[in-house]
């Protein structure tokens, strides 16, 4: 049952509906069901025992941490719930990723021989997503930042929520723990407010992310058809594609759990106004930089392999630049994560991890250059031009990770750079080249206006929230602008040709 | 230990992970208000209060300090123990 297929809007509606029929107690429970029945109705009715599998092993972990004192069998038990839930995730998730090294290693190298065989699997719903919530609470438990949840179906409502394990964000459960089993009475602002969010999530997705996906289709799929500037513009759409689909999907789950009355974490914050890599990440995905930098990245640094590694290279390159060189490698092994989190496949290690890390060191590191160069040319740095220079720059570099991510594989991306740098075809832009990709003029036009649109509104949600600011119009106003976007999602949706209901990029992972 | 001497030992402490000595901290000191502490810096700043203090920060006061008043908050209530 996708998100965005009638009957899921109909499942929503029913339990919407009930939720605030039945008493306020018994809410959590309607909450658990409608979960566990979203699980079952996903794929495969057994797919659900790995879930399953995952929230009884956590659960009874975390009780066991909690009752016992001694710290190496509070050890024990973490590391033995961790090293179970990631061997699922592992197992069904990044099986194949030796094999497709090496077998695409093989292809190129002679003397290498033979292919190894490639494994199957079903992957249940949403498993990179749930692994890392639950595994999220557990940490907080081991490290008494809250306590141990007693109840079971309570947990389990925490590991199955539905609005969330589709395509995260991933939750915290010391963040939703007293929303999440509290009674919720109907608040009519919060309730419209959720719709209106679920509303824009459906503009971002139908409108803006399915008309872009055409353009990206034709060219990423005949590359040698397109290249030099056609590969460029098919990037830079791929990336509004990439955004809209995803923050799309965040706007409708974050919309439907507001509507039961409980807030989640926020996973984007206009990420393509920043202004470096950094900020891009503190803005992108919001949730999962969060949850590696503290239960990967600050516990690396804590090691004692770390410290030693620290104190060696302090001794070897001075205090500074000591300090420095550790950051850059426990920075790697994070950026690493990152890029395997998005898949087992060298093309999403490099393009959304350790391409992300260069840039980040690289930017780091050549500061003093960067500095002499503002000087030669008398840049303003705290100058608007400078402001938009600097984030045209950043949504470049991100293009060139999301160029990996959308290709074949890391070998197609390596030959598309080759095609992109290699063909010099600027005229595509202006002698109506792009209208052949796949998009008639109307659909062109329809594109540019919603982007445009997105563009105005993203502006907006900088300064104030923008369902605030519609709410502070007379009704006239507030009712047109609402039906007007109403309107706009179901006529100019794109429903093109093998439409299959928009299956949400990140849902694969 | 007083409060105003833990803060006087903090800002030198600041002054020198950061390399800034206009810095000056207070109880509502974040991340956000000095501009080098970043997700980098701060692993090396904890360090850098513990060896001054002579403590350990759990890993579960380190991911949730929200400023710096909670930071001396934790290292007045171990000075006490």
């Amino acid at each position: 049952m996708n998100i965005t297929s009638f009957a899921f809007l109909c499942f929503y509606a029913v339990v919407l509906f009930l939720y605030y029929l039945i008493p306020k107690k018994a809410q959590w429970m309607l909450l658990l069901a409608a979960s566990v029945l979203y699980f079952l109705t996903a794929g495969k009715l057994w797919l659900i025992a790995y879930p399953a599998a995952s929230v009884t092993a956590v659960f009874i972990g975390a009780l066991c941490i909690e009752k016992t004192k001694e710290p190496v069998k509070r050890k024990r038990v973490l590391s033995f719930v961790v090293l179970f839930c990631l061997a699922l995730l592992i197992v069904l998730k990044y099986c194949n990723f030796g094999a497709y090294t090496y077998n695409a290693l093989a292809e190129r190298i002679p003397f290498l021989p033979g292919s190894l065989p490639e494994l199957h699997f079903l992957v249940p719903l949403g498993i990179s997503f749930y692994t890392l919530a639950l595994l999220g609470y557990l940490f907080d438990v081991y490290y008494e930042i809250s306590g141990a949840q007693h109840n079971f179906l309570k947990f389990a409502l925490f590991g199955f929520y539905f609005p969330v394990v589709i395509s995260g964000p991933i939750i915290r459960y010391r963040d939703v723990e007293g929303q999440l089993f509290e009674g919720h009475k109907f608040d009519y602002k919060q309730v419209t407010f959720g719709l209106q969010r679920i509303c824009w999530g459906f503009f971002k997705k139908l409108v803006i992310a399915e008309r872009m996906a055409v353009i990206v289709n034709t060219v990423y799929g005949d590359y040698a058809s397109y290249p030099g500037t056609y590969i460029l513009i098919a990037t830079i759409c791929f990336a509004f594609q990439l955004y809209a689909d995803f923050s799309g999907g965040m706007d409708i789950v974050i919309g439907i759990s507001e509507t039961f009355g409980i807030r989640i974490a926020e996973n984007f914050s206009t990420p393509f106004f920043s202004r470096s890599m950094q900020e891009f990440w503190r803005r992108w995905h919001i949730t999962l930089g969060g949850w590696l930098k503290d239960y990967l990245f600050y516990p690396l640094q804590r090691t004692r392999r770390f410290g030693d590694l620290q104190a060696a290279l302090k001794k070897r390159f001075g205090k500074k630049a000591g300090k420095k060189m550790t950051a850059y490698a426990a920075m790697f092994v994070l950026w690493f994560a990152v890029g395997m989190w998005h898949g087992g496949s060298w093309k999403y290690i490099v393009g959304s991890g350790i391409l992300h890390w260069c840039y980040i060191v690289l930017g780091e590191i050549g500061q003093p250059l960067w500095e002499k160069l503002y000087a030669v040319f008398r840049v303003k740095k705290d100058g608007r031009i400078f402001g938009i220079f600097q984030q045209i720059r950043t949504f470049l570099l991100v293009c060139s990770g999301f160029l990996f991510f959308r290709s074949a594989g890391f070998f197609t991306a390596c030959d598309m750079y080759r095609k992109m740098f290699g063909t010099w075809n600027p005229q595509v832009l202006w002698n109506g080249a792009l209208l052949r990709l796949g998009l008639d003029p109307i659909e062109f036009v329809i594109a540019v206006v919603s982007l445009l649109l997105l563009l105005v509104v993203s502006v907006l949600q900088q300064k104030n929230s923008v369902r605030e600011l519609l709410a502070g119009k007379n009704i006239v106003f507030r009712w047109i602008a609402l039906y007007a976007l109403l309107f706009y999602v179901i006529l100019l949706g794109y429903y093109g040709p093998g439409y299959s209901a928009a299956e949400f990029i990140y849902q694969g992972f | 230990m007083t409060r105003e001497e833990l803060y006087e030992r903090l800002n030198n402490v600041f002054r020198e992970v950061f390399d800034d000595d206009e810095i000056t901290v207070n109880d509502a000191t974040t991340s956000a208000d000095i501009e080098d502490w970043d997700s980098l810096e701060h692993i090396n700043l904890v360090s850098a209060v513990e060896q001054e203090f002579g403590i350990k920060f759990t890993m579960g006061q380190v991911v949730t300090m929200k400023n710096v008043g909670e930071m001396a908050d934790i290292i007045l209530a171990d000075s006490r123990k």
